[in-house]
């Protein structure tokens, strides 16, 4: 088990549009705490920056202002410590489910020894059949299971999950969910999963954040005090998810408060 | 390529058995001339020996006389349309893909005899320009060794200049998609050079190379280098920026980056600059082997045309045709091969 606390301290992003030969802010001064081993979850509608918030955290962008610490450390690029698994699989389709994990320990530099490890998250995934099947012989939700452990098998101190079951039916969705949190559980590993589903946002995570758009800024934090394994219909799940999409704009009443 | 058939209730081993169950019924007519489709090849085959045999020549002249040959050569062809009927009879399986190369068989056959009466038999296609098979075949067979000669020094330098070329295709490409410094000075060579056929600096090779195999290889070379670059570079340069930041997450270094992730992923572009690459370089080939290079198919053509043996020289045309599908194939195999991942196999 080992997870790392997550900083993002003053986050401020603003891209070049070159094709406009304009700027676009993405983030406005994003700062958020996160334990070692929570489970935090941010919403807010498409476009509100929140993917970009979770590929600064990942590395993979560099904040115009502001900095993220990880377990203390300045993220200055990528790093196996920090996983992502992204709304698409992004398996790659020459290899094989076995061969895409692999991969994954071969660059984590982690393959050696690691038969005994494939083999359990195979089996945790349901995919031991489909161990030597090339990713476009699978069915979506496969596709999405074999990438979450592929993200699980160099064992990140931090999973970043960038609505990793958006493109996916409801049913395999719920499935998935309660999957990720019995790994999250058995693991320990920090979780920051990004989504615009509140109903996901609410089962899976510990703290909800919400942003709201253009620019993007954290407007809101709302702990979810309920137990696991959480009921979707349970009268503390229903009351949290109408604040929350009253915050989000979405519910009738008060519209006007959150308009001024 | 790959069957796999799950167990069923249907009780179905074989996708092809599962279209048999499903197929439309066929009529009564249509069994029957389905048949008789499968029947027409040999009966083709037969009336090409029987006129080859029977029917007169059109001059009784040591010119006009004619070979065993031809008459070994249809009747292997012959055996093999028997032997294919009969195979049919037997296996629903080989019936029909019979059915469906019986036509085409029978044409080529159709061929055979309407060429042969065209030119033994009547003379409308006059000698020394329109030879018939048997001629063509005889010359062939009396040049064997020599044909074999140059078969290899064909494919010799057919594959000096194509290996050579990809190669330097392959690197120019990739190093230029991978690399905005690289791409800057190359791409206006590409620009430059790309839309120049090899074949244009023949003249220039003819006075700068110190050898003309050596010089042959370079145009060959620079025929096969352009559609490489290009396929590489547009396959680098079309890579999704997912594909790299996977990898990035995890760890991956710049060497992974590039052979295990760029590479691989720009993969069907290059084979579609391999495959254009290899018709460069076949066209190519034989300009420089009519050219210079004293050896070769493309030079014996040229050097049995300055004799007019006509026969021979349609007989080293139909060899160049036999070794440059064979090369074709076997790059069709290793693309196949290749690119098995691909969904519904490579295209």
């Amino acid at each position: 088990m080992s997870s790392a606390s997550v900083q993002a301290i003053g986050l401020t992003k603003v891209f070049a549009r070159e094709d406009m030969n304009a700027t676009l802010q993405a983030l406005d001064n994003v700062s958020l705490t996160i334990q070692p081993g929570e489970f935090v979850a941010i919403v807010g509608t498409s476009g509100c920056g929140k993917s970009t918030l979770l590929r600064i955290i990942a590395g993979l962008e560099i904040p115009t202002r502001g900095e993220v610490l990880c377990g203390g450390e300045r993220v200055t690029g990528t790093n196996p410590k920090r996983g992502l698994v992204f709304q698409e699989h992004n398996l790659y389709p020459w290899l094989t489910v076995r061969g895409n994990i692999e991969f994954a320990l071969k660059a984590a530099k982690k393959f050696k020894g690691s038969a005994a490890r494939v083999r359990k998250l195979l089996e945790i995934a349901g995919l031991e059949e489909f161990a030597n099947s090339y990713p476009h012989q699978l069915s979506g939700g496969m596709r999405q299971r074999a990438a979450l452990i592929r993200a699980l098998a160099i064992a990140p101190d931090v999973l970043l999950l960038d609505e990793p079951l958006g493109a996916l039916d409801s049913f395999t969705r719920m499935n998935l969910q309660d999957e990720i949190i019995s790994l999250w559980r058995g693991r320990g590993s920090t979780m920051i999963l990004i989504t615009h589903d509140v109903d996901e946002a609410i089962y899976l995570s510990q703290r909800v954040l919400i942003m709201s758009p253009r620019p993007g800024r954290i407007t809101a934090e709302l702990p979810v005090p309920i137990s696991y394994p959480r009921n979707r219909s349970s009268s503390d799940f229903v009351q949290l998810r109408n604040e929350i999409l009253l915050r989000l704009n979405f519910a009738r009443e008060d519209m006007e408060e959150f308009n001024l | 390529m790959m069957e796999t058939v799950a167990a069923n209730s249907a009780g179905v081993s074989s996708i092809w058995e599962l279209r048999q169950i499903e197929a439309r019924p066929k009529s009564r007519r249509r069994l029957a001339w389905e048949r008789a489709l499968t029947a027409l090849p040999a009966a083709a085959l037969v009336l090409v020996l029987l006129q080859y045999k029977l029917a007169p020549n059109f001059k009784t002249t040591s010119v006009y006389r004619t070979t065993d040959i031809y008459t070994w050569f249809i009747s292997a062809a012959l055996a093999c349309a028997l032997a294919y009927f009969a195979a049919s009879l037997a296996s629903r399986r080989v019936y029909e893909r019979l059915t469906r190369s019986a036509p085409i068989y029978t044409a080529v056959a159709l061929l055979f005899l309407g060429y042969d009466r065209l030119t033994l038999k009547s003379g409308v296609l006059p000698l020394p320009y329109f030879p018939w098979p048997d001629k063509v075949l005889s010359a062939m067979y009396e040049d064997r060794v020599m044909l074999l000669d140059c078969v290899k020094n064909s494919l010799v330098l057919l594959f000096s200049g194509y290996l050579t070329g990809a190669a330097a295709g392959l690197v120019t490409g990739i190093t230029a998609g991978l690399n905005k410094t690289v791409l800057y000075w190359v791409s206006p060579l590409i620009k430059v050079l790309g839309p120049i056929p090899s074949t244009t600096w023949v003249p220039i090779v003819l006075i700068l190379a110190t050898s003309l195999f050596g010089g042959s290889v370079f145009l060959i070379a620079l025929g096969v280098w352009y559609p490489v670059t290009m396929t590489s570079l547009n396959g680098i340069q079309n890579i999704r920026p997912a594909n790299f930041e996977v990898a990035r997450t995890m760890g991956a270094g710049r060497l992974r980056l590039i052979f295990k992730v760029a590479i691989p992923s720009a993969m069907p572009h290059i084979f579609q600059g391999l495959t254009q690459g290899m018709s460069m370089a076949c066209a190519a080939l034989m300009v420089a082997e009519m050219m210079g290079v004293e050896s070769g198919l493309g030079w014996y053509i040229n050097w049995q045309r300055g004799w007019a043996e006509f026969a021979k020289m349609y007989s080293a045309i139909i060899v160049i045709c036999l070794t440059f599908t064979f090369v074709n194939a076997v790059l069709t195999q290793v693309k196949r091969r290749a690119l098995r991942w691909q969904e519904g196999g490579a295209r």
